[in-house]
């Protein structure tokens, strides 16, 4: 299942119990302060990615959290209504897939820079599992695959924690 | 030599070629698409996966480390000898495969494609080439050119292809017995499409790719590509493709990341056994590309980095022997920052030695790299600056003091285990007035 920040079950029923726990907390109280802007899935996304590359950890939670938070049941029904990769000129009708999406690709992303491994597979694998028809818009001039990326990074992570 | 060459480049035009294939081949390769439809390369009756570098470096480690194979990007260096060996014969002594590259001039160089001498010229020396080194049992195959349609844009140049496409006809005149590969920057529809449209005498795609190289198979099949491909670079995302820090320097991924990276991909690259031939990790040996270590697998002193461990795993399922120091915990102050001049700082890079060999750590900053260059262009080594490093100790802990003069600098440091095996990582940092 896709666990949502009001809703953790998802993360704590594994091993992450305690960072996941702590983290849940952390964009519990920090998202009163955050600013959704218009609360839409693009404009969470894309506050996300610019915190992530130079906001703290917690406010990237609560832009991602917000996005799973509001638009996750549309997500799935959009992945549900796929049986492949939409084409490009199609893929922003998959708008909520394309965001909530990214928004776990990202969590995972700001979860590896913490270190905190179990939590970034989480996410990883949430999203590499069930929304694996997200497409994110990369501003060079194509979309890319969040869960394929994801599902790369998991198998880094699992090989990384051979070299310990 | 010119008014030479051009009688021969001549004579390949009108078909009339100026010596014949070989009598005895010193290797038979073919590619062969089975009952299934899938690609396989045949090496003298036996399929043969590429387990390759780009490089010409420790053939000996090459070989300890699983590997089959190495790629030239030019032919000059196949043939270039030690101890009166040529690359191509130490290789194949150790049992590695060569794909010569037989290089082909690039437009952002001044090389032109409608200029008939400078083509005339290049079609004497790919078949000079072909003659040289076609019978040396070493070789595996052709590699013609290597991101001639350009690093960047579409790379759809007709004129570029059908020149690649006469090119590839000849060297098959030439050497019936070696499939011919062209080798591009990544792929994208309109490269592909003019590939096959304007020189579909090649036998097998080349393909550099760094971030996705583990997706080009399917790419290559939306793409419509339906031959064999190889991946013949592979590694990191190249600094292109990094995070930056806020004064643009890239930010390199630690030793640690490239190890996951190049074991992932590497695994990921060889699972498509129904198109893809293999791969060449990129680079075997070192090189100034944005910083003295993005893509080097070796130390510039030799020893192997633990990309090669990494490597060696995903080819062989088995550690080497001696591995490479592990990185551990960090604690650089400086690292990505804006720090004063003149400032002592203390940092910390711990590494683990899988042996537990005793460790030596060498430290030194230097100016970040302003000669960025792009296609992999040859880049001046950054100036190294004397006197920052205070005190260090061989647990990973130095005093450094920042250069007083204002600009990007970047904090590396090298470990080795004394026994052929070491680790680079480095820090951007910026100082400030």
């Amino acid at each position: 299942m896709i666990g949502s920040f009001s809703d953790c079950r998802g993360v704590c029923s594994r091993s992450a119990c305690v960072v996941a726990l702590a983290s849940c907390l952390l964009v519990a109280l920090t998202t009163c302060a955050q600013d959704f802007g218009d609360h839409t899935s693009a404009t969470l996304t894309g506050k996300a990615w610019k915190a992530l590359a130079d906001g703290p950890a917690e406010h990237v939670l609560a832009y991602t959290g917000k996005c799973r938070e509001l638009y996750l049941a549309e997500a799935v029904k959009q992945q549900k209504s796929l049986t492949d990769f939409a084409p490009t000129d199609k893929a922003h009708d998959a708008w909520a897939l394309n965001d909530v999406g990214t928004c776990l690709f990202i969590e995972g992303q700001v979860h590896e820079k913490a270190g905190q491994t179990a939590a970034a597979i989480e996410a990883y694998r949430t999203l590499a599992d069930e929304l694996k028809f997200s497409q994110c818009w990369d501003p060079k001039g194509w979309f890319w695959r969040p869960a394929e990326a994801a599902a790369g990074r998991i198998k880094q992570l699992e090989f990384d924690a051979k070299l310990d | 030599m010119w008014p030479r060459a051009v009688v021969i480049a001549a004579a390949l035009a009108t078909g009339v070629c100026a010596c014949s294939p070989a009598a005895e081949p010193g290797s038979v390769v073919r590619v062969e698409q089975g009952a299934d439809g899938g690609w396989r390369l045949i090496r003298d009756g036996r399929p043969f996966v590429v387990h390759g570098v780009g490089g010409t470096a420790a053939l000996d480690m090459l070989a300890a480390c699983g590997g089959n194979a190495l790629r030239t990007w030019d032919a000059a260096s196949a043939l270039a000898e030690v101890d009166g060996r040529s690359l191509i014969e130490r290789a194949h002594d150790r049992g590695l495969a060569v794909t010569v590259g037989l290089w082909l001039g690039h437009e952002r160089h001044g090389f032109r494609y409608d200029d008939d001498a400078m083509l005339a010229r290049q079609r004497a020396t790919v078949a000079e080439d072909v003659r040289r080194l076609r019978d040396f049992p070493g070789l595996l195959c052709w590699g013609l050119g290597n991101e001639m349609e350009g690093p960047t844009g579409r790379g759809d140049s007709a004129a570029v292809w059908a020149e690649v496409g006469r090119l590839a006809k000849t060297v098959k005149s030439l050497d019936p017995h070696h499939p011919v590969m062209t080798v591009v920057a990544n792929v994208n529809p309109a490269k592909v499409r003019a590939i096959r449209d304007h020189a579909p005498a090649i036998d097998i795609l080349g393909v550099n790719a760094y971030s996705g190289a583990a997706g080009i198979g399917d790419a290559l099949r939306r793409m419509g590509w339906t031959k064999p491909y190889c991946i013949t670079e592979y590694g990191l995302p190249g600094p292109w493709e990094a995070e930056e820090t806020t004064w643009n320097a890239p930010l390199e991924p630690t030793s640690r990341r490239k190890a996951a990276t190049y074991n992932v991909t590497t695994t990921d690259i060889l699972s498509d056994t129904r198109q893809c031939l293999g791969a060449y990790a990129f680079l075997w040996g070192s090189k100034q590309e944005a910083t003295a270590s993005w893509f080097g697998m070796l130390l510039p002193t030799g020893e192997k980095t633990i990309t090669v461990d990494a490597v060696t795993q995903a080819w062989t399922g088995r550690w080497p022997a001696n591995r490479a120091p592990v990185l551990g915990t960090t604690d650089v102050p400086l690292a990505g920052r804006r720090v004063t001049g003149d400032t002592a700082f203390t940092v910390t890079a711990s590494y683990r030695d899988p042996e537990g060999d005793e460790l030596s750590y060498a430290w030194e900053v230097r100016r970040e790299n302003v000669d960025r260059k792009e296609g992999g262009d040859a880049e001046a080594e950054p100036e190294l600056i004397d006197e920052c490093v205070l005190e260090s100790d061989d647990k990973g802990m130095a005093r450094i003091c920042t250069p007083t003069e204002p600009g990007p600098y970047r904090l590396f440091v090298t470990v080795r285990d004394g026994h052929g095996s070491g680790c680079i990582d480095n820090w951007p940092f910026f100082v400030d007035r």
